[in-house]
Formats: C-alpha cells, structure tokens, sequence
C-alpha cells in the first residue's frame, strides 16, 4: 500500500517527474516550509522540497561549507555537486537558518571552484521576514511579487490570479487530506505508522501534487488501517528531517509516532490559506504564521502551547526532541521544550544527530530504547493500585 | 534458581551470575571482534567460577551496545536501565549515577523506587569516556591501571587546551618533550577528564546521594577530581567491581522475569 510513497520518498529522482518534465513541464527546487508552493503550481511549475537523502560522503559539501555546520544543507549541496539535481530548473534558496542561508553561496561556489554545471538555470533568493508584524506580511507580499515576476520574466511564463485563487483552494483540498491521514496516526490505538505516514508526506513534496492528490484520496479510501496496540506513543519534535529510516530507528517494534512538528511533515496542525483574502496577502500570512519552526522569533510560547495541546490529543507519552548536530535553532529550543515539558510531567529525550546514512544508530537505539523503558515503568506505575 | 546478566561494552564483556540472593560468580574480559565470541567466553569464565552448568542458567539478560549480539539472551535491556537496577541495588541512597564506560558516559537520575528519572549522554566524542584515559596512558607508555596512582603523585598539573582526544593526545606529548615529569601529565589527564565528565554532570540537575560505576570508577584520581569539581562527596561501590553493575542490573532484572 505505502511502497510507491516510499520509493518516491527515498530517491531524489522519480518516474513522475521525468514524465512530466518529458512532456515540457518545469520543476524547480525550494529549501525551506516557508515557500509558498501555491505560487509555482499557479504556474504549472512542480514545486520540489529538496532532500539530502542517500548521501555516502560529504567530501566536496564539507570544503564548502567547513566542519562545524549543520549536516543537511550539506547533504543537498553534495547531492548538487554530483549532478543528482540536474533535472531542476530552477531552485529558491531561504534564509531559513543561516546554515541553510549558505547553501546560497556554497552552491555558485563550488559551481565555480569545481567549475561543474550545478547551478540551475534559475536561482532565487526568497527572504522571509522572522516576526510577524503587519509591516512583515507587506514586506512578505512585497517579496512573493518579486518573485513573481522573476519566475515568469525567465520562464517566459504570465501570471494570474485566478490560476493562483485555484492553486490555493487545491492546496486547501490537499492539506485536507493530510490532516485525514493525520488522524489515523492520532487515533488510539494508532492506525498508521509513523514511518509509513512520513513516507507520504515526503513523497508528496517530490512529486507532481496533482497526482500526488489522486494516490492520497485512493490511499485514503482503500487503507483500512492497522491497530498498532501497545505502542508507546512517541511526539517527535526538532531539526528537519526528510529521513524516514530515523522515523524507523525512532519507533523500532515497540513504539509509534503519532505526532511530530517536523518540517517536512505537516506539522501539527494543517493551517488553511484563506480563500475569501486577496491571494498574495493570504498567502503571506498564512505561511508567516505556519511558525512551527524556531526561525520565527517570540513565537516559542505558541509553539509550546501547540506542543502541549499535540501531547493532550494524541495522548503522547514521551517526546523525543532531536537536534541535528549544530542547528543551533532547534538545539536551543529544545532545551526549552525539555524543560517545559517535564516541569508538566511530560518525559523527554534529547538527542543530538548527525544528519541522514552519516547517523550513529546504535548509539541512538541505546537511548531510544532507554527511554522507552522508562516510559514502561511510567505505565507501571500508573497502573499500581 | 540461576540467572545471568551480559553487558557487551565496547571495550569490555562482562557477565554476572546470581542466584536470587547474591552474586555467585562474574567475570570481565575483553570484548572481542566478534561480540558474540566474547559474550561466550566471559559466560564460560563465570561459569567454571561458579561451577555451574551453563544449562542451569534459566534466564540471561542482555546489555551493552553489543546486547543484540548476546546469543544466549532471552531478552535484552538497555544499560541505562541495568546500570540503574545494578546501582540501586548495590546502594539504595543512590539518585544521581555518572557512568563512565569504555566508550561513553552517561548521568543517570532516578527517583526513590530506583526507576529511571532522566538521563544524559555524551554525544560528542570520546572526550570524558574510559578511550580517553586509555589514549593518554599509551603515550605516557604506562599501563591504564597506574594512572590513576601516577597522577596521585603529581604535584602541578599540566592543562589540556583542548576537549578533543586527537589534539590532547599532541599537548601530551609536547609535554613530555618538554620533560614535564610523568605524574604531572597524568594529573592533568585526570583533571581533564573529569572536568568533561563534570560538564555533562552539570547538564543533569545533581540529586544526592551520587555514585559512579563503569571502568573508569576504579581510577581514584578522577573520582578525586570529580568531587572537587561539583563539590559532591562520589559513593565509591566497593562490594562489587564497579564494571559489573551494568550486568548485576541485567542479571537482576533476568531474575524478575524468570519469576523469581
Ligand atoms: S528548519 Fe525551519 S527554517 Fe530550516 S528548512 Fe526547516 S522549516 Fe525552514
């Protein structure tokens, strides 16, 4: 049932991209959960989430960006180095946190330095503001005009607003159907895996979402579920992650994901554009306020409230906060989070990680399953009389 | 009824006998290429100390990062559980445990009943773990046994700039170029390690009473050190080898699921 979404999910390439690019379509890449999709689709240009999936070694990425970075945006650059994007043709790069701010310039440089043809046709620049004010939305909807008119004038391409009206309420239609699938995961006992659902989510940023959108609603109507009893039910909060093999590490055979905040994932909760506003406002402030991510400042008691308000739904017993190895962001936030949490009686497990196949996993396993012992005797000693 | 408890570690095998009321025998070996080799061997030893029959042993625990490898396990359990279980066992008053392995150390807090609390690893490197001391006492050509006893006799410890095993391995010997004397370095050593260590202590907030367990807890001079640095008095377990607690602790828990 889940195969074809893993194996879309796990390769960088796959067969629905080649065939619509066959037939003339472009595809371009983008960083960050902060890109609006709605715009490139409005265009009929495939929107890809770019991964660092399957990389062996980082040796071109590490002389780029040095040894104390942040391992992902390193994994894509190596993966650029080597020509696997070469199907791209264009890629919007965001400031999401300065480690992947830099790919900017890693990838013109080694472009230059290796003198390889790894820069797209098209490179964009796409800044998001970090705080939400009314002054950001404008200067957001300032920037998606940018854009705008960037993508059609090097394409060739007119822009309108009735396509982006239509995009919008499509990707409305498709967050709908995430959070569908969502609920077979918070369901108790949990009916999805959490790696089977992650599967879906990434597979569906690889992929021309209009097909993606008929596999989602035959899954949807033919998946009848699996009752994942006596799990522990696991919140898995932290770095990106488009990894579903750490997805596995993390549930083993005796837990599950119910709930994650991860980008890549749909987050916590799916946030709708709102179709009655004028396109390009509502897209601003939908995506401005998508502030799962710690790159948005001042939000942390929101995010936090969020996370609680997860752990009550999903009836989670443990969060499992993982940072990868220098991403500052969510490293410090997670500090946080621990502490707020197990002040609410909430247990927690920090895990600091290298990013993809370079990951220690039996070092993890060893903590992991730590934690789910102690979760063990926590459901122990509720059950004491 | 006899169990046992098998704790891989990435340096040392070791595996505990017990009969419900007490250790009857144990043993610590090398670990080998093979995990499985060693687990065998180390079970053989206790064995023959014991006297028994490895037939008669009704249930094993596994342990260690090599406790899928254990092929006479019938369940397996992580060492953060089983040093906890060996630990509490061995010295109830026990809330804060700071193991430091062959490979890894890890700060353990656990709540009156001896369960789990929280617990912190090191995520980094080998700094702070047992492969450390091992690395200075090849430099300084002495065995890992005498440095602790080395460094007692040093009077002015020399300092490690780096946290790094590599670059602490070349302070040493430019120490040693320098005619720095033997029991100033290894002074240093200790201090430095302990110093690591104290940074992950610090990370878990430090309950009384404290303990140390794992190999390194047999290196008095760290320990010394240790207790200077977080201004804690360390419980030293002198009824059992420190090493063992991690397979006490499976043995324990392989008790408890045989019924016993
Ligand atoms: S971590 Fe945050 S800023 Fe970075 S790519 Fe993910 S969502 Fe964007």
């Amino acid at each position: 049932m889940f195969e074809e979404f893993y194996t879309i999910a796990q390769s960088i390439n796959n067969e629905y991209i080649a065939k619509v690019k066959e037939q003339g379509a472009l595809c371009i890449g983008y960083t960050c959960s902060y890109f609006p999709e709605e715009i490139l689709h409005a265009l009929g240009i495939i929107p890809y989430r770019i991964k660092g999936l399957n990389v062996s070694s980082l040796s071109i990425a590490d002389a780029a960006f040095g040894p104390f970075i942040c391992s992902h945006p390193k994994c894509l650059l190596q993966h650029f180095a080597l020509g696997d994007y070469s199907f791209l043709d264009g890629i919007i790069v965001t400031p999401g946190c300065d480690s992947m701010r830099r790919i900017d310039e890693c990838i013109r440089k080694t472009a230059v330095n290796l003198d390889l043809p790894v820069v797209p046709p098209f490179f964009f620049h796409y800044a998001v503001p970090h705080k939400i004010t009314e002054y950001s939305v404008k200067w957001l909807v300032e920037e998606l005009h940018r854009f705008i008119d960037s993508v059609s004038a090097h394409f060739g391409l007119s822009f309108s607003y009735d396509k982006l009206k239509e995009s919008i309420a499509f990707y409305n239609r498709l967050r709908k159907r995430l959070e569908e699938l969502n609920a077979l995961r918070i369901h108790y006992p949990a009916r999805i895996a959490g790696a089977d659902a992650v599967a879906v989510y990434v597979a569906g940023l690889s992929m021309p979402r209009d097909r993606f959108y008929g596999m989602m609603e035959s899954l949807l109507s033919e998946y009848t579920g699996t009752a994942l009893e006596d799990r522990k039910r696991l919140m898995l909060i932290g770095s990106a992650n488009d990894d579903i093999d750490f997805i596995k590490t993390v549930e083993g055979e005796t837990a599950v994901v119910v709930a994650d905040t991860l980008c890549y994932g749909p987050r916590l909760e799916v946030d709708y554009v709102d179709e009655e506003d004028e396109p390009l406002h509502a897209l601003a402030l939908r995506y401005l306020n998508h502030s799962h991510c710690p790159r948005m400042y001042g939000g942390y008691k929101q995010r936090l409230a969020k996370v609680v308000e997860a752990i009550r739904i999903a009836q989670v017993e443990g969060v499992v906060l993982q940072n990868i190895r220098f991403c500052d962001l969510h490293g410090a936030e997670n500090g946080l989070i621990e502490r707020d949490l197990e002040k609410l009686g909430i247990p927690c497990l920090r895990l600091e990680r290298e990013y993809g196949p370079l990951a220690d996993n039996e070092r993890m396993r060893m903590r992991i399953d730590a934690f789910l012992e102690r979760l063990e005797v926590r459901r122990l000693v509720c059950e004491r009389p | 009824m006899i169990v046992a408890g098998c704790d891989i570690g990435s340096l040392t095998t070791k595996v505990v006998l017990f009969d419900g009321k007490k250790i009857i025998a144990s043993s610590i070996i090398k670990s080998k290429p093979k995990p499985e080799d060693g687990a065998y061997e180390a079970l053989q030893q206790a064995c023959a100390i014991a006297t028994v029959n490895q037939d008669n042993i009704v249930y094993c625990v596994g342990t260690g990062y090599g406790r899928k490898r254990v092929p006479f396990a019938n369940n397996t359990i992580s060492e953060i559980s089983c040093h906890t279980k060996g630990a509490f066992y061995l010295y109830p008053n026990v809330r804060t445990i700071i193991d430091i392995g062959g490979q890894d150390c890890k700060v353990i807090s656990l709540n009156t009943q001896g369960e789990v609390d929280r617990f912190v690893t090191n995520d980094k490197c080998a700094a702070g773990t047992g492969r450390f001391l091992e690395v200075m006492a090849k430099v300084l050509k002495i065995e890992l046994q005498e440095l602790s006893n080395m460094a007692k006799k040093g009077n002015e410890a020399i300092t490690l700039a780096s946290a790094c095993t590599v670059w602490a391995q070349a302070d040493v010997i430019k120490y040693l170029n320098e005619g720095i004397s033997k029991e100033n370095i290894a002074l240093g050593v200790c201090k430095s390690m302990a110093k690591r260590v104290g940074v992950l202590v610090n990370q878990a907030s430090i309950k009384r009473d404290v303990c140390i367990t794992g190999g390194v807890a047999k290196n008095t001079a760290v320990v010394k050190e240790l207790e200077n640095l977080l201004g804690v008095t360390i419980v030293k377990i002198t009824n059992v080898d420190p090493q063992l607690t991690g397979a006490l602790g499976a043995a324990l828990f392989a008790y408890q699921k045989a019924g016993g």
